[in-house]
């Protein structure tokens, strides 16, 4: 889904009522840092009302793999733009660049695909 | 002979007079307007946020012109409009929790679903009624029966309001009434707001907010390109001094052919920790 917060103006005019066309806020995650990961896609879940991506990326400096949970838009949304449940696949090796959780656990919003060229997939107009 | 000729002439007068031959013609009278819409300009992206920049969709919007606000409304707009502004780009920069309900807003309503809203919609039209239905599962019905708006004692507020409408030639007229914010949006409750979002934050702009009082006419037709156009004109006595004149144009959907629901209550990714949304792991399979 699609994130809009949504301020309330209504009768407490410069109350924060509310929040949030699309379920939650996306503020969690940090538009300023981009982090790339390289790994093994676990799982694909092509659920409402996100998308998420679980992802065993690899460990730096050799460390073992572990799993991060990278956030999508809806089916509805990824589907408009072309996207399939069957799009990523368990077994995929892919890499992903995404604004990390702001509390630095494993998790993130997907920015792009990085193909194996170097080139961004899925970017955004006007975005990055 | 002749008797039986007349006869026959007879039944084919009867026949074509019927009913359901009418309706036939009703039908074949409505334009065709099958398949999934989005709004120009409007376009969601894969990582929740939208195609088009904020400014881009805010300008695009500005284009109508201001509302037509009442002095004293308009310095309430302006106090709420910077607020607005304030918060969400707190919000988005976060330096400030985004909500501390974190109540989630799963409707858009009425004007919203119309002037902002990333989700595409079908346009079911029949004679009697014509169905607007979005992928979060919000459906506008609008009756062309000659109804007359729902009587006042047995009419409450909603996000969709209250529309009866009718057909000249292939332009559908609507007339709503009765229209309250959708929870989560502007507090619920109230009249509705107008608000514009985009790019790849959670910064939005106010753009107008409306009274209960406020009455929607929109006249929507195909354009030549192809496209749906929805005029609209609000008139807000208790806000407005005179009626503000707005327009959406709408373009198919091209890389799928058919509805896709959202659900906001879905699977739960997103709990609320400390007042704050975060990312939990998926479910384990049962």
């Amino acid at each position: 889904m699609t994130r809009v917060v949504i301020f309330g103006v209504g009768a407490g005019l410069a109350m924060l009522l509310n929040a949030a066309y699309a379920h939650h806020s996306f503020a969690i995650f940090d538009a300023k840092q981009s982090v790339t990961l390289h790994g093994v896609v676990k799982e694909f879940r092509w659920t409402n009302p996100h998308v998420f991506i679980q992802l065993m990326a690899d460990g730096e400096a050799g460390a073992a793999a572990a799993e991060w949970s990278i956030e999508l838009t809806s089916p509805e949304h990824l589907a408009r733009a072309g996207w399939k449940p069957g799009t990523l696949k368990s077994g995929d090796k892919v890499t992903l660049v995404i604004h990390p959780i702001r509390d630095g656990s494993k998790g993130g919003q997907f920015v792009s695909r990085v193909a194996p060229d170097g080139t961004q997939i899925d970017v955004p107009s006007g975005a990055e | 002979m002749r008797a039986a000729l007349a006869l026959l002439l007879m039944a084919a007068a009867a026949h074509a007079a019927s009913p359901s031959d009418e309706r036939a013609r009703s039908f074949a009278r409505l334009p065709n307007w099958s398949g999934q819409w989005e709004i120009v300009g409007v376009t969601p992206d894969a990582q929740g946020g939208f195609v088009q920049p904020l400014d881009e969709v805010v300008q695009g919007m500005r284009k109508w012109g201001p509302p037509p606000y009442k002095p004293d409304v308009q310095a309430v707009f302006d106090k709420a409009a910077a607020e607005v502004h304030k918060r969400s780009v707190a919000a988005a920069d976060g330096t400030d929790a985004p909500s501390p309900g974190l109540r989630p807003a799963c409707s858009f309503g009425v004007p919203l679903l119309m002037l902002f809203s990333p989700l595409m919609f079908e346009i079911l039209t029949t004679p009697e009624e014509t169905a607007m239905i979005f992928s979060g599962r919000e459906i506008r019905h609008i009756y062309t029966d000659g109804r007359p708006h729902t009587p006042k004692d047995d009419l409450w507020p909603t996000s969709w309001g209250d529309s009866i409408g009718h057909w000249e030639g292939q332009t559908l007229v609507i007339d709503t009434i009765d229209v309250s914010s959708p929870p989560g949006i502007g507090g619920g409750g109230g009249g509705p707001v107008i608000v514009a979002g985009g790019g790849d934050n959670d910064a939005v702009e106010l753009i107008a907010t409306l009274s209960s009082e406020v009455h929607f006419i929109e006249r929507i037709r195909m354009l030549e390109n192809g496209h749906l156009e929805d005029r609209m004109t609000i008139i807000d006595p208790q806000n407005f001094t005179a009626p503000w004149h707005i327009s959406r144009q709408y373009t198919r959907v091209t890389r799928i052919n058919r509805m896709v629901h959202e659900d906001c209550e879905g699977e739960e990714r997103n709990p609320v920790v400390d007042g704050r949304f975060t990312v939990a792991p998926p479910p384990k399979a049962q």
